[in-house]
């Protein structure tokens, strides 16, 4: 057996151990806040035998353990229960919302990769000149406010002031575009639709760059500090002093192995992005889950929430093991040290 | 590499600018709270009713601009003690393009009183039966004035469209309904994701007639930020807000040229006392406070133009334009002096009461008028907490008299227009404990004008009987009356709304003035 393939057995392991935690903690909570959840979805006006009436068909009433029971045992049927919120299965509700989440997280991420790190790299091949102040600069400011301000401020600089982009939403109303996947981009080249497909990256543009701000500042900070660190080694001063160019010195010599501490960020970064989308998904009217989330979580909807938490957590724990198989893929001793190990 | 990204980046908004395409109908662009609740016999909130009014039609519709119902599906009804008989209007067929029977009224009942959710409490004890294809009778176990009131809440739903998407796990057909529409309203839902969008377009077969300027299309969205709202309507990509915008962003749209429309009379801001706990067991503390309360800087609060406001002045227990309701010029004003004459006749000292002051943590305006409170009170020694409720915890606490606080804040509004569905179940003793009804009121005489009320039968012995209600509720002084509601609204100049602007024109139920076929696009 390949090292890589231990190396993800075991992180899969590990993975279903913390998914099942994660399900008992979010189950305990959740029935922890305050609010009687049959109560908040009948509305106002239900009367008590109504409210009981929806207590008793979600087993409200029985001990906790069993209520976990239950839970468990629909969900090995792939059944999450039914929405109080939207009045719709759970399922139905994550299948329509997370690609749209999951698409606006991963063009930030692509974004937080592709600026971050060569921004990193600049500052850390210049450090104490110029460009490296202007980048700690520049990166001090992104990640010194939250995403959901950086969300109001593009809006107000780049659709209100200059209408650049649009304000709400995925896909111009005019577009009828059949879903497939959910992810629009994709959807647009499925439907051969490209002014479609353009105007879908339009709407992308101010929400991923709200939401990868941030991110970007930080990959950049850790990959310039890690860099530098390592422009301070004996072999880089060896390679200067066989008069590589700087470019392949930053290149091969300083970035490779600065890039696995910040890899593992980037990944953490990435999979928190997430629950991060809320505000960014509250202020660009994106019907993603991260909304969703939070509206189960103020209304007490116990299904709903069970449903996101556990995709958010599982999706954070496949991002966790993709990076996890990139370091040990670019590190030999995390390879050789897990050989060893096992 | 910056210019080329650069260039990149401009290219691709240039290319999608020139993408954009023009609509070629009309449409309608609005917002609202999510979710939206298609479903007739779940929906209750606002947005819900927006839907439902435009995508059913119900047997009676209120009277523009003067009290009273007039005929819609109905072509008239009679009326014998508690039995209603109703002739169904000729020639109207559901969207499906099935035609209405009286089936489908007793369906219609029996669904929304199976299902128990939404508006169902306005149906217990009625039962309906067809007494042949166009018509329809309801008997009531005991007389109740407002029942045509409450039949706008009873949607018409297609009872063969319903029962063909009936299954036996799901015999009413709650799936099918939760996501279709299944009247015969003027707009035909063509889309709906509860918490996102509904869209809807008009139906081109609707039995009245519909104005060419009526908008071709609708798209209602949910649970837009106020600073996307703003940015949309500035940008002339949105046509009406939803009325939950911060004021000094309704200011800040009106200075620049946005209409504000209005809708009131439905309902008023209550500031309830727990009469079952002490000190504000005894009237003459409650007096006190109700008499120190500030009523003219409570308005200004809530004001958002010179001329627009949130709120009108209160009158009394009864908002202006109902039954019982006084003047709209005997407003209720601060008396620190009449307040001073009750403290001293109330039985605890000032310095004792630590009265508990509680505000819905999802509702920020009554934080501050629990700074209002402390600080009017404070001028007669009172002291005070205030303590921040979260809505769920709320109906938890007003579960019994002894952990309700001593002051709850709380907008409630006549679901039908009729003062009954407004304050039964806040005064009347046989419903405390609820979230309307955290005073824990016990009192005959309010009883017996609530019950004579809801008798009737005539319009002059309800409106004798509410005037009774308010003249006692003002002595008993339950509740500080805080401002009667009015709804506000931010629109573009692209629409006009007449039942939400002309008071002529306006319904006096909520969410009856977004009846699309009623509103005209401009350009």
């Amino acid at each position: 057996m390949s090292s890589v393939l231990r190396i993800l057995l075991r992180r899969l392991g590990i993975s279903v151990i913390v998914l099942i935690g994660v399900s008992m903690l979010i189950f305990a909570i959740a029935r922890i806040i305050p609010g009687d959840p049959a109560r908040i979805a009948l509305g106002p006006n239900a009367t008590a035998e109504q409210v009981a009436a929806i207590r008793a068909e979600m087993h409200l009433d029985e001990p906790i353990v069993a209520q976990y029971g239950y839970f468990v045992a629909d969900l090995m049927r792939g059944d999450l229960g039914d929405s109080l919120y939207t009045n719709r299965p759970v399922v139905t509700d994550i299948v329509e919302f997370l690609p749209a989440t999951l698409e606006l997280v991963i063009v930030a991420g692509i974004m937080m990769v592709s600026f971050g790190l060569p921004l990193g790299i600049l500052a850390a091949r210049h450090r104490g000149r110029w460009p490296d102040h202007v980048v700690r600069i520049l990166t001090l400011l992104t990640v010194s406010a939250p995403s959901f301000v950086w969300a109001v401020i593009l809006m107000l600089l780049f659709a209100f002031y200059l209408p650049l982009f649009p304000v709400a939403g995925r896909l111009d109303d005019a577009y009828d575009i059949a879903r497939v996947t959910g992810f629009l981009t994709v959807d647009t080249l499925i439907a051969r639709d490209l002014r479609a497909f353009l105007d879908a990256l339009h709407h992308l543009v101010l929400p991923a760059v709200a939401l990868a701000l941030s991110g970007i500042g930080q990959a950049a900070r850790l990959t310039r500090a890690n860099m530098v660190e390592t422009y301070d080694k004996p072999y880089i001063e060896m390679a200067q002093a066989y008069g590589f160019s700087p470019s392949r010195i930053a290149r091969r010599y300083a970035f490779k192995p600065s890039l696995i501490p910040s890899l593992t960020i980037i990944g953490l970064d990435f999979a928190a992005m997430l629950g991060n989308a809320f505000l960014v998904e509250a202020v660009f009217a994106w019907p993603g889950l991260s909304r969703y989330g939070v509206a189960v979580i103020l209304r007490k909807d116990l299904n709903a929430i069970m449903g996101t938490v556990l995709v958010i957590a599982l999706t954070f724990l496949v991002v966790n093991i993709i990076v996890d198989l990139m370091i040990a893929f670019l590190n030999p001793r995390i390879r050789h040290s897990t050989r060893g190990a096992s | 590499m910056t210019n080329r990204f650069l260039l990149a980046g401009a290219a691709l908004t240039a290319a999608t600018a020139l993408a954009s395409p023009a609509f070629a109908q009309s449409v309608l662009r609005l917002d609202e709270v999510a979710v939206g609740e298609l479903d007739p016999a779940k929906a209750s909130d606002y947005a819900d009713s927006i839907l439902i009014f435009n995508a059913y039609d119900t047997l009676v519709l209120p009277k523009q601009g003067e009290p009273g119902h007039e005929p819609h599906l109905a072509s008239g009804w009679e009326v014998d003690g508690a039995v209603y008989t109703f002739n169904l209007r000729d020639g109207v067929t559901f969207q499906s393009g099935n035609p209405l029977r009286a089936d489908d009224v007793v369906y219609s009942l029996e669904r929304m009183q199976a299902l128990g959710q939404g508006l169902s409490h306005l149906f217990g004890g009625i039962e309906a039966e067809a007494v042949d294809e166009t018509t329809v009778r309801f008997i009531l176990e005991q007389t109740y004035a407002p029942f045509i009131a409450s039949l706008i809440r009873l949607p018409i739903v297609d009872k063969t469209l319903a029962e063909e998407n009936a299954t036996p796990d799901d015999a009413w057909a709650e799936v099918f309904m939760s996501a279709n529409g299944a009247g015969s309203g003027a707009y035909v839902v063509t889309s709906h994701n509860p918490q996102a969008e509904t869209r809807m377009e008009v139906n081109e077969d609707y039995f009245l007639p519909i104005d060419d300027s009526a908008p071709d299309e609708v798209q209602l969205k949910y649970s837009l930020e106020a600073a996307t709202v703003r940015t949309l309507l500035a940008q002339g990509e949105h046509d009406i807000s939803s009325q939950w915008l911060p004021p000094e962003v309704m200011r800040a749209l009106a200075n620049d040229g946005a209409q504000l429309l209005t809708e009131s009379g439905t309902g008023a801001f209550y500031i309830k006392l727990n009469t079952a706990k002490p000190p504000l067991d005894d009237v003459n503390c409650r007096l006190a406070l109700v008499n120190a309360f500030d009523y003219g800087t409570a308005l200004q609060m809530v004001a958002i133009t010179d001329d627009v406001s949130s709120g009108s002045a209160p009158t009394g227990a009864i908002p202006v334009g109902m039954f019982g309701s006084n003047p709209a010029d005997q407003i209720l004003t601060r008396d620190l002096d009449a307040a001073r004459a009750y403290l001293d006749d109330c039985p605890t000292a000032p310095a004792d009461w630590d009265l508990e002051i509680s505000w819905i943590a999802e509702v920020p305006l009554e934080e501050r008028f629990s700074l209002l409170m402390q600080a009017n009170f404070a001028e007669l020694g009172i002291s005070s907490q205030i303590e921040t409720l979260p809505w769920a915890l709320f109906t938890e606490r007003v579960a019994n008299p002894e952990s309700t606080p001593h002051i709850s804040q709380i907008f409630v509004n006549a679901v039908t227009g009729d003062p009954d569905t407004l304050l039964y179940g806040m005064y009347h003793s046989s419903t405390p404990g609820t979230w309307q009804s955290p005073e824990y009121l016990n009192d005959p005489e309010v009883d017996a004008a609530l019950e004579a009320g809801r008798r009737g039968p005539g319009e002059d012995d309800r409106e004798a009987a509410y005037t009774d209600l308010n003249d006692r509720l003002m002595e008993l002084a339950p509740t500080i009356y805080g401002y009667d509601r009015q709804s506000v609204f931010v629109a573009s100049d692209r629409v006009s709304v007449p039942a939400l602007s002309d008071p002529e024109m306006a319904f006096g139920v909520d969410g009856m003035g977004f009846s699309f076929r009623l509103i005209e696009m401009i350009e």
